[in-house]
């Protein structure tokens, strides 16, 4: 029964490294954004895209991190992997959190880059950079991590309260501009 | 990631976005992205590659800065692996007017 089980936990690792092999190649990725767009029933193209200019300087605006990469702090409790549903929650990351410290738990794209590296996925390194270069003013003490698949009733969740959420708190922390990135 | 773009800028605070799924981005109505045909999980490219990932950074805020309305998907065709990365002029961003204007 262990044996058995353990093979079962063995194939689906199997499988899910071949899926998320596949989605490493760029023109899948482009078809299967055509397909999500068509199965999709949230996407309303009448609705009007909220848009506010960006006001200036940029040398004194406050920049903050947005990811749905699925990154965390290693004693934040992990995206839900067992719904297949996703998870619609977000984990506060600090400002001056170390990037050598952070984890990723999303078993839907290869990470493994992102692993070694993550400002590909999360470029904080190059923000605090560039605030010390005086290009934009600062970085936001405080910054938010999804995890990029969500579906069905998460998707409402995400829309109605936890996207909204995440909004309200860039705007108390007087945020002027925010910088989203997927996995 | 759409709709949180969406989400923030509804509330008032503008937004830049990249995207690797661009038919995605585009049906969802993204205020400002920027799209890049690249493996999923990379973003802003290569892990190490400071010159390349900060290059993506650069677009993505002079589009932030030039934006005059919503829905722009920027598409600037880096190939991947097969482009020179060199760190950006920064100081470019400044002239645009948008980034002086109080």
């Amino acid at each position: 029964m262990h044996l058995l089980s353990r093979g079962r936990a063995r194939a689906r690792e199997l499988w899910e490294r071949a899926v998320t092999g596949l989605y490493s190649m760029p023109w899948v990725m482009q078809l299967w954004a055509r397909w999500a767009v068509q199965r999709s029933q949230r996407l309303d193209a009448s609705a009007a895209i909220p848009f506010v200019p960006f006001s200036g300087p940029l040398a004194q605006a406050r920049a903050a991190l947005v990811t749905t990469a699925g990154i965390h702090l290693p004693h934040q409790p992990p995206f839900d992997m067992d719904d297949p549903e996703g998870d619609a929650s977000y984990r506060e990351i600090p400002g001056d959190v170390d990037l050598r410290t952070v984890v990723i738990t999303h078993k839907y794209y290869d990470h493994r880059d992102a692993d070694a590296d993550p400002n590909i996925v999360f470029p904080l390194d190059h923000f605090r950079d560039l605030a010390r270069q005086g290009v934009i003013g600062a970085v936001n003490h405080r910054h938010f991590s999804f995890m990029g698949h969500i579906e069905g009733p998460h998707l409402e969740r995400l829309i109605q309260e936890t996207g909204p959420e995440v909004a309200a708190k860039l705007r108390a922390d007087r945020v002027d501009f925010a910088f989203l990135t997927p996995a | 990631m759409g709709l949180i773009a969406r989400a923030i800028e509804a509330i008032g605070i503008p937004t830049v976005a990249l995207s690797i799924a661009r038919d995605l981005t585009a049906a969802v109505g993204v205020p400002r992205a920027v799209f890049l045909r690249w493996p999923m999980g990379h973003p802003l490219g290569e892990p190490h590659r400071p010159a390349q990932q900060r290059t993506v950074i650069f677009l993505a805020l002079r589009l932030l800065l030039e934006a005059d309305g919503p829905g722009i998907l920027l598409e600037p065709g880096l190939r991947w692996r097969r482009e020179t990365y060199q760190e950006p002029d920064w100081g470019l961003l400044a002239q645009i007017p948008g980034s002086r204007s109080p």
